[in-house]
């Protein structure tokens, strides 16, 4: 494993009174690297993404480390550094892909790089110009995922990237998860086993918000992951 | 039918009915604080049953008009249900919601502040239930909306002329009866209003802009264009109310209370899924806050401009001074609570117009208007 670029010790994180989401949730992703999370339903990949894109106040950790430097979720400097495409997004409905394309550049202080081939690859083309929440649930998503390839943050995080997506664009996803290690690190949630197996370094098996089981590379195959999901929940 | 009105009902009002208890408790106290002041202000008793059932009516039409609604209700529909119980158990929920939560405030203050026989109690129950029932009833008639006018203007004159006796009670008794007979027929998926979605293209813009996103937001929100109409149409009217006072400087009270636009000062909260994203992104505080805030400064402003035109007395430059400021420091505070505090757990769109929250803004200006007075 390369460099660390995200190191998040002991994290817990919870939604109400003893409602904890995370427990002592520990990971290290490496610099350009493309990592899995995958889990049975409230096993914490949400609310992992949502801690760290600084949507939920209610965690404590001992420590978020940013390239070995201590970050906090809402900080500027690191927000600067991330991006999340969400599994269901709503929001900035009145925009069009291109104004919120714009605004999401402009937020990051970055010009907007020619996005056609993004825009061919996910077959967006018909729909640039169109307000968000005249989008179908799939194409919306095609839009933030758009955004995210195209703003190439160090750190991108996709929460249920391929839900929603048409055959052809979850096909042209995987190449995009895949060739990411040019420009930073993914870590991307799942329930579906053949995209982390096309696309991940490292898959990490979640359940009752820890991190159980870690696979390498080599040792990666649909088998062996569904296995373990099944041993750890006594299915 | 209980379970269905049980499934509505806990939706509006939370799983073991907290709002409910809220509701009565937060009446309880208006109630013992007006009643201990020994305040009372003499109320024809017509006047209080137009006044509960406009309440109650805008209400339920607004909470019928969510488009949350349509999310909540799309399993329901699906199942093979028996049309006139979930018509009724929906309209029952959504009237009790609006009647316990809403047309309770303005009863309570108005038990609390007049003189009531107890007829006139059994008419105001009356009044809201017909409301209820007749609201829902035109909604799912709203197609042919020109029926339901002489129908309206038919109760509104059963009040009007027949308010101050009994003979008031049977009108509203068959209009309930009417709507009641009508909705029994009426289709559920009536009250399942689809967003529309439109898949034409919008004028291309490159670049975007906080305030095309704004204005967008309320050309699709009809009915947040009105109130902030229905705000400068009291700009107009305001001036005369208050060159009465004369000797004081009133002006300022006149912008305090112009502040109380409510639908343009919830835009964040009303969209819970727009407030996230502009929390995820880097330095929104800057990009979203400000244009916003300026957003908000407008809309103020023109009611500030439209109330000093219709000011009689001179306008000095103190007064356009005072105007800038008040609505500029209305419009910061009002930014400043969407950011910090924004309303969460709403139900219905009714909630966020509702919320106690958009009284602090006119409040502290009217504190600033009255220490500017001193």
């Amino acid at each position: 494993m390369g460099t660390a670029v995200l190191t998040v010790n002991n994290l817990n994180a919870w939604y109400g009174k003893g409602k904890m989401a995370l427990a002592d949730f520990s990971l290290e992703l490496a610099e350009r690297e493309t990592a899995g999370l995958i889990g049975l339903n409230g096993a914490g990949k949400t609310t992992f993404m949502k801690t760290l894109s600084g949507l939920l106040p209610t965690f404590r950790s001992e420590g978020i480390l940013f390239s070995g430097k201590p970050v906090s979720p809402r900080k500027q400097a690191f927000k600067r550094c991330r991006y999340t495409v969400f599994a269901e997004d709503h929001s900035f409905p009145y925009f069009t892909f291109r104004e919120y394309l714009s605004y999401v550049f402009s937020a990051y202080k970055k010009d907007i790089p020619d996005i056609s081939e993004l825009v061919q690859g996910f077959h967006f083309g018909d729909y640039t110009d169109i307000l968000l929440k005249d989008l179908s649930t799939g194409n919306r998503k095609k839009a933030f995922l758009i955004t995210a390839f195209a703003l190439k943050p160090r750190l991108l995080f996709l929460d249920e990237p391929v839900n929603g997506l048409d055959f052809q664009s979850t096909e042209y996803l995987y190449q995009k998860i895949a060739g990411y290690k040019e420009h930073g690190t993914v870590l991307f949630s799942s329930h579906i086993l053949e995209s982390i197996t096309l696309t991940c370094d490292r898959v990490f098996v979640l359940e009752n918000g820890k991190i159980r089981q870690t696979f390498e590379h080599g040792q990666m195959n649909a088998a062996d992951i569904r296995e373990a999901l099944c041993y750890e929940n006594d299915i | 039918m209980k379970m269905t009105f049980k499934a509505f009902a806990k939706n509006l009002f939370g799983a073991k009915y907290e709002r409910l208890q809220r509701s009565i408790f937060f009446c309880l106290i208006v109630f013992w604080g007006l009643h201990i002041t020994d305040w009372k202000i003499q109320i024809a008793p017509f006047i209080r049953y137009l006044m509960l059932s406009t309440l109650t009516a805008g209400v339920m039409w607004q909470t019928l008009c969510t488009e949350e609604n349509a999310a909540r209700m799309q399993n329901m529909l699906m199942l093979p249900f028996d049309n006139r119980n979930f018509v009724y158990s929906y309209v029952a929920a959504l009237g009790a919601y609006t009647i316990f939560t809403k047309t309770i405030i303005l009863f309570v203050v108005l038990l609390s502040v007049s003189d009531w026989k107890p007829i006139e109690i059994g008419g105001s129950a009356v009044c809201a239930i017909n409301a209820i029932l007749m609201t829902a009833a035109i909604y799912s008639l709203k197609k042919y909306w020109y029926v339901c006018i002489p129908w309206a203007v038919t109760v509104v004159a059963g009040i009007l002329l027949f308010g101050n006796t009994a003979w008031m009670l049977p009108p509203l008794i068959v209009s309930s009866i009417f709507a009641a007979i009508h909705l029994q027929r009426t289709d559920g998926y009536i009250f399942c209003s689809q967003k529309e979605r439109k898949n034409y293209r919008v004028k291309q813009h490159r670049h975007f802009a906080v305030w095309r996103y704004l204005f967008r937001y309320l050309g699709c929100h009809k009915n947040y264009l009105m109130n902030t109409a229905v705000m400068w149409c009291v700009a107009l009217i305001l001036p005369y109310f208050l060159g009465k006072m004369e000797n004081l400087f009133v002006v300022p009270i006149g912008f305090a209370i112009l502040s109380i636009n409510t639908p343009v000062c919830i835009l964040l909260s009303c969209d819970p899924d727009f407030e996230q994203a502009v929390r995820f992104l880097p330095g929104q505080k800057k990009a979203f806050c400000i244009p916003y805030c300026l957003f908000i400064f407008v809309c103020n402003m023109i009611a500030n401009a439209i109330f000093l035109c219709g000011w009689r007395n001179s306008i000095t430059a103190l007064m356009i001074v005072t105007a800038v400021f008040f609505a500029l420091q209305s419009a910061i505070l009002s930014v400043l609570l969407e950011w910090f505090f924004p309303i969460r757990d709403w139900k219905t769109e009714s909630d966020l117009w509702h919320h106690p929250r958009k009284y602090i803004v006119p409040a502290i200006m009217l504190l600033i208007a009255a220490a500017i007075q001193i």
